[in-house]
């Protein structure tokens, strides 16, 4: 007995093969449908390597869901959260797309970060996701203050909710958060650390130098009346500060669609 | 660290379902032992699975994850037979009984076998002589250290060759 039992355990599988294969035919579409009514939507995740360090990609169908700096935010995290409510797969392809993307935004051509779709569904409040589809309006080579953005969403005393919204931004770079600042001038901070703003807005030819002030030959663009004068115009300092777009030259005002100061004849 | 580090992500839950549906099939139809109860256990396994997918963070934790929660899932399947079994124990008798699938006659000895024994060494057993899962794997699924899964399929198999 002691022999055959043995035997029998580990060499013969007593379910033929055939009666598993017919259960499993009559429980599929069973276990289908009931699959489907649960399924999370899909997102592939890849690490890039980009100029910027190692940044952490997802996307989801409908576009961009996350982008880490993966120094100063553990992935663990963030994977978390992400496997909570999405089904995640790995795809090397989007670590490519992703650090093309960067690689030609750090080159000064913003296209193909402007064109990509972002995907706000991580963003809890409608606040929020319309500061930062707002915020992906203003265009590189500008910058916008905390409190310009605010009163561009109707909200002028809103820049502390604005504060939060930014630094908590879902997708920097693509959602471009490092294009705001203070209204002093001052950079201000960024999630990925002060030098990385820095360097990016630079790239974008917004040259400002190591002591974190607005460039030179930086125009204030109006909002409402989009004509663009020297920070020194009497128009400016009678203007609010908080409804004014700050690009990097004259020449960039232009192109986004204003005209020059006919007072202060700024370029 | 390493520039292409991986996620060590489990495979996505559909490759998962496929790669194990039949050892986790061949597994509960040998706990169960009955056509009926083995589908619904099937069903509610994958289901948990899919729900908690999120929470399961290696690719090796995969296959003794499942296995866990279908052991889980058979071990209330028999706690409810039972209480059922006291209260409608007459309904039982005069009305349909489960269709028992059709196993040689081995078989059915070994299956009365298995069914007489402790949830813990029976699931033991099952997934180690007749699964192949490792020691490792089988304490990970039932929540119990490596010598205890070895333990219950000693005692198992001791018992076995005792009866």
């Amino acid at each position: 007995m002691e022999r055959k039992l043995e035997t029998y355990l580990q060499d013969r599988p007593d379910i033929p093969d055939e009666v598993i294969e017919r259960l499993l035919r009559e429980a599929r579409p069973m276990l289908t449908s009931a699959l489907d009514r649960l399924r999370r939507p899909l997102i592939q995740v890849a690490i890039c390597d980009s100029p910027l360090g190692q940044l952490f990609a997802a996307k989801s169908a409908q576009g961009l869901v996350a982008l880490r700096f993966m120094e100063s935010d553990p992935v663990e995290n963030t994977m978390q959260t992400l496997r909570q409510r999405f089904d995640v797969i790995e795809d090397e392809q989007l670590a490519d797309e992703i650090t093309g993307d960067i690689e030609s935004l750090m080159r000064g051509d913003p296209a193909a970060v402007e064109a990509r779709a972002v995907d706000l569904s991580l963003v809890e409040s409608a606040f929020q996701r319309r500061a930062l589809m707002r915020l992906r309006r203003v265009p590189a080579g500008s910058v916008i203050s905390y409190q310009a953005l605010a009163a561009a969403l109707g909200k002028p005393t809103a820049q502390r909710a604005i504060g939060n919204t930014v630094a908590s931004n879902p997708v920097p770079i693509y959602v471009p958060c490092h294009r705001v600042i203070r209204s002093d001038g001052s950079l201000g901070n960024y999630g990925g650390g002060p030098e990385r703003k820095l360097q990016l807005l630079r790239a974008e030819g917004f040259l400002v130098d190591r002591t974190r002030r607005l460039p030179r030959d930086a125009v204030y663009g109006h909002l409402g009346s989009r004509i663009f004068c020297r920070p020194t115009c009497n128009a400016v300092r009678r203007a609010e500060r908080r409804t004014w777009l700050i690009f990097a030259d004259a020449q960039r005002a232009a192109r986004f669609g204003m005209r020059a100061c006919r007072l202060c004849h700024p370029a | 660290m390493d520039p292409k580090a991986k996620f060590n992500l489990p495979p996505p839950f559909d490759e998962a379902l496929r790669c194990h549906e039949r050892e986790i099939m061949r597994f509960i139809l040998r706990a169960t032992g009955d056509r009926e109860d083995a589908l619904e256990v099937f069903q509610e396994t994958w289901l948990r699975a899919y729900r908690a997918y999120g929470e399961l963070d290696s690719a090796e934790g995969l296959r003794p994850w499942l296995f866990r929660i279908a052991s889980n899932l058979c071990l209330n399947r028999k706690r409810d037979r039972a209480r059922r079994a006291r209260r409608v124990a007459d309904i039982e008798a005069n009305g349909e009984v489960a269709a028992v699938i059709p196993l040689h006659e081995q078989a059915l000895d070994l299956k009365a076998m298995l069914r007489r024994l402790p949830h813990k060494q029976q699931q033991a057993l099952i997934m180690r002589k007749l699964g192949g899962l490792e020691y490792r794997e089988i304490a990970t699924a039932l929540g119990c250290s490596e010598e205890a899964a070895r333990a219950g399929v000693y005692l198992a198999m001791k018992k076995l060759k005792a009866e």
